[in-house]
C-alpha cells in the first residue's frame, strides 16, 4: 500500500500549522510506520483499496468554487453543510441550544494513535491531514433536528479529511441527521466523535448515497451514565463506502442501539464494521442490520460486541439479515461476540436468503404485479429495521428515501 | 363462468392432473373432494397461474377469457381468487397497506378508479367485524404471528374486499375449530350471489354442512372420478374413498 501513501500523503511531512502540529506529526509518523490496511488486514479484507490506488487525487485541495445551498429536507431543522469536505461556518443554521466552535487539541482523542496496526490508518491520516476541525456543543433539548449535510461537486477529485465532534451536555437530547451524497471520484475520509453526557440522548440518523465518491468514515460514540445512543443508518450504496461505527458504553445505565439498512445495486461496495464496547456492567445494546444486494454489488457487515471482564449484568442483542437479489451479488456478514464477563445475556443471529417465491406468488395472486411484489417484499424486509425509531417527520423522510432506493 | 376441458398439469415433470373437465356456472358453489395426492391443490395453483405448475394440455375459459394466457396478477384482476391452504407470512408489510395496494392494483388493471384510504378502511373494518377479527390486525404485518384460524379468516377478509368472480378455497376449513369454521362459512355465504362462483376444496363433509354445494366432485388420480349433488359428500363421509377403487376396477 505504499502507492496509497504516495497518493494520499503527497507532502513529505505534515504542515506545521500551530496548535495541532505535534499531533499531526505523531499521526503521520505512525501512519508511515504501519502503512495502510491491505487484504491481509482482517478488518479490511473485503475493502478493495486498490480502487483508491488507481485514482488520481488532485493536489490542488478542495476548489474555491462557491458553495451551493445545502440540500433541503421535508422537516424543520438546523443545518451545517460540508461541501467538498469544507464547512462554511457562516452558512450554518443552528437550532437553539447548539453552538459551533473550532476544535482544540484537547478535543481530540489521541488513543487512536496508541493502537499499533494498520486498521486505524485512515483515522491517523485524518489526524495528520484534517483541514478544519469543528465542535458542536449541545445543551438542553433543541426542538429541531440538526442536519449535517455532506455534498461535493460532480468533478470533486481530491482527498479531504473532515473532522467533527458533537458533544451533548448532561441531560441534553438531540436528533442528529447526517445526510451524505457525492458524485465525483474523490475521497472523503471523515472522523466524527460523538460524546454523550450523563442522561443525555442522541438519535443519530445517517442517510447516505454515493456514486463514485469514496467515503471512509469513523464514528465513535462515547456514552456516559444513563445516556442513550440510537443510530439509524440507511445506505443507498456507493462505489467504495467504509463505515466504522464504535459505541462505547462507558458507564452504568448506558444504552446503545444500532439499526441499519444498506440497499445496494450496480457495482456498489459498502462495508460496515460496527463495534459495541460494554466497558462496564449494567449496560445494554441492541443491533439490527440488513443488507439487500442486487446486481454485482458487495455488502459487508461485521458486528462486534465486546463485553469486558467485570462488565456483569450487561445485555446485548444482535441480528443481521441479508437478502441476495442477484446471482452476482455478494454479502459477507459476521456477528462477532467477545465476552469476558459473567452473568450477561448476549444473543446473535445471522441469515442470508433470497426473496421468498411463496410470498411473491401470494402477493401476485392478490393482484400486485411482479415488480410491485418484489418492491413490497424488499421494503418489508428492510423497513422493519426502522420500527424502533420514534414516529415523526424524520422517520417518514427516512422511509421515503428507503422506498426510493428500492 | 369457468370451463375446464381436458386439463393436464405437470409439476416438476410429473403429471398430476391428467385430463380434468369441470364446468362451474355463475353463482354456483362446487365442492372438490378427494384423497391426499389426488391433485386438488395442484388444480388451485394451476388455475391461479403459479410458476412450476405447467399446463401441458387442455383449455380453461374464464368468463370468456383464455385463463391460461394470463399472468398471475392478470388472473386476479380478471376476478379469480385463490384462498391458500397455508397463507404466507409477509414480515414488515402492513396488512391494510397490502390489501389496499392489491385492491387498487386490480382496479387499475380493470380501468376502474382507485379506492381512497377512508373508503377502504370502512370496507375492511366491516369485514373484520363480521369475521370477529381484531382491528389491530390491520396494522400488523400480513399473517405474521397470526394463529392458524386468524390466517384463514384473513383470507376471507381479502376475499370480501377483493370481490372476485370466482373464489377457490383450498382447504380453508383445515385447522379451524367449529366456531371459526362457522365464521368462515358465514363469511363465504354472505358473498354468495347469482354471479359469484366458488370452488371449495376440502377433505371433510363438515364444511359442506354450512356451505351448501350445488355440485360435489371427487378427484382421484388427477381426474374427476365421480360427480353428484351434496349427498355424494355424505356418502364419502360414511364410506371413505374406497368405492373409487371399486368403481375403477
Amino acid at each position: 500500500m505504499s502507492a496509497l501513501i504516495e497518493k494520499l500523503m503527497p507532502q513529505a511531512a505534515a504542515e506545521d500549522d500551530g496548535s495541532f502540529g505535534s499531533l499531526r506529526r505523531k499521526a503521520q509518523k505512525v501512519l508511515m510506520q504501519h502503512g495502510f490496511p491491505h487484504r491481509k488486514t482482517e478488518n479490511w479484507k473485503y475493502m478493495p483499496l486498490g480502487l483508491l490506488e488507481k485514482r488520481t487525487f488532485s493536489d490542488a485541495g478542495p476548489g474555491e468554487s462557491e458553495t451551493p445551498s445545502p440540500p433541503s429536507f421535508p422537516f424543520d431543522a438546523g443545518v451545517i453543510h460540508f461541501h467538498n469536505g469544507r464547512l462554511d461556518p457562516e452558512a450554518c443554521r443552528l437550532p437553539d441550544g447548539v453552538a459551533l466552535t473550532g476544535m482544540l487539541p484537547a478535543d481530540i482523542d489521541v488513543s487512536v494513535l496508541d493502537d499499533a496496526g494498520p486498521a486505524d490508518a485512515f483515522a491517523w491520516l485524518n489526524l495528520a491531514r484534517f483541514e478544519q476541525g469543528w465542535k458542536l456543543l449541545v445543551e438542553g433539548r433543541p426542538d429541531q433536528p440538526l442536519v449535517i449535510a455532506t455534498t461535493c461537486d460532480d468533478d470533486f477529485d481530491v482527498a479531504v479529511h473532515p473532522r467533527l465532534t458533537v458533544a451533548l451536555a448532561d441531560d441534553a437530547a438531540l436528533t442528529l441527521v447526517e445526510a451524505q451524497s457525492g458524485q465525483g471520484a474523490g475521497l472523503i475520509n471523515s472522523v466524527l466523535d460523538l460524546r454523550l453526557g450523563r442522561q443525555s440522548s442522541l438519535t443519530h440518523v445517517v442517510e447516505r448515497r454515493f456514486v463514485e465518491t469514496a467515503l471512509i468514515q469513523r464514528t465513535t460514540a462515547r456514552i456516559s451514565e444513563s445516556a442513550t445512543y440510537r443510530a439509524f443508518v440507511l445506505d443507498g450504496g456507493g462505489r467504495l463506502t467504509r463505515q466504522d461505527l464504535v459505541a462505547e458504553l462507558a458507564s452504568p445505565g448506558a444504552t446503545a442501539g444500532i439499526s441499519g439498512v444498506a440497499t445496494l445495486s450496480g457495482r456498489a461496495l459498502v462495508d460496515y464494521h460496527t463495534a459495541i464496547e460494554h466497558r462496564v456492567g449494567g449496560t445494554q445494546s441492541h443491533e439490527n442490520f440488513r443488507i439487500l444486494a442486487d446486481d454485482q454489488s458487495v455488502g459487508v457487515f461485521n458486528g462486534r460486541i465486546h463485553i469486558v471482564r467485570g462488565a456483569d449484568d450487561s445485555h446485548s442483542q444482535m441480528n443481521t439479515g441479508n437478502l441476495l437479489l442477484s446471482e452476482n451479488a455478494r454479502i459477507n456478514t459476521k456477528p462477532e461476540l467477545e465476552i469476558h464477563a459473567e452473568d450477561v445475556t448476549a444473543s446473535h443471529g445471522a441469515t442470508i436468503g433470497q426473496l421468498d417465491d411463496d410470498a411473491r406468488f401470494y402477493l401476485r395472486s392478490r393482484g400486485l404485479s411482479d415488480t410491485q411484489a418484489i418492491a413490497l417484499l424488499k421494503y418489508g424486509f428492510a423497513a422493519a429495521v426502522f420500527d424502533t425509531m420514534a414516529p415523526g417527520a424524520v422517520r417518514d423522510w427516512l422511509t421515503d428515501r428507503l422506498k426510493e432506493y428500492l | 363462468m369457468l370451463n375446464i376441458k381436458n386439463l393436464h398439469v405437470a409439476v416438476g415433470g410429473e403429471e398430476i392432473i391428467k385430463g380434468l373437465d369441470l364446468e362451474v356456472g355463475p353463482g354456483e358453489l362446487h365442492a372438490i373432494m378427494g384423497p391426499n395426492g389426488s391433485g386438488k391443490s395442484t388444480l388451485g395453483y394451476a388455475l391461479a397461474g403459479r410458476d412450476g405448475y405447467e399446463v401441458t394440455d387442455g383449455s380453461v375459459d374464464f368468463a370468456g377469457q383464455d385463463l391460461l394466457e394470463l399472468e398471475v396478477e392478470q388472473r386476479a384482476a380478471a376476478g379469480l381468487f385463490l384462498a391458500l391452504q397455508y397463507p404466507v407470512e409477509i414480515p414488515g408489510v402492513n396488512n391494510a397497506y397490502f390489501l389496499r395496494a392489491a385492491l387498487n392494483a386490480q382496479r387499475k388493471a380493470r380501468g376502474e378508479e382507485e379506492v381512497d384510504s377512508m373508503a377502504f378502511l370502512k370496507m375492511v373494518r366491516e369485514q373484520l367485524k363480521q369475521l370477529k377479527m381484531d382491528e389491530a390486525l390491520l396494522k400488523r404485518a400480513v399473517n405474521e404471528g397470526f394463529s392458524g384460524g386468524e390466517k384463514k379468516r384473513n383470507e376471507i377478509v381479502q376475499l370480501a374486499v377483493l370481490q372476485p368472480k370466482l373464489a377457490i378455497l383450498d382447504e380453508t376449513d383445515s385447522g379451524l375449530d367449529i366456531d371459526a369454521l362457522k365464521l368462515v362459512a358465514e363469511g363465504v355465504n354472505r358473498l354468495r350471489d347469482e354471479n359469484r362462483s366458488f370452488i371449495v376444496i376440502t377433505h371433510y363433509q363438515r364444511l359442506l354442512e354450512y356451505l351448501v354445494p350445488d355440485r360435489v366432485h371427487v378427484l382421484s388420480d388427477g381426474r374427476i372420478a365421480e360427480s353428484g349433488d351434496r349427498s355424494l359428500a355424505k356418502r364419502l363421509e360414511r364410506e371413505g374413498y374406497a368405492f373409487l377403487d371399486t368403481a375403477e376396477a
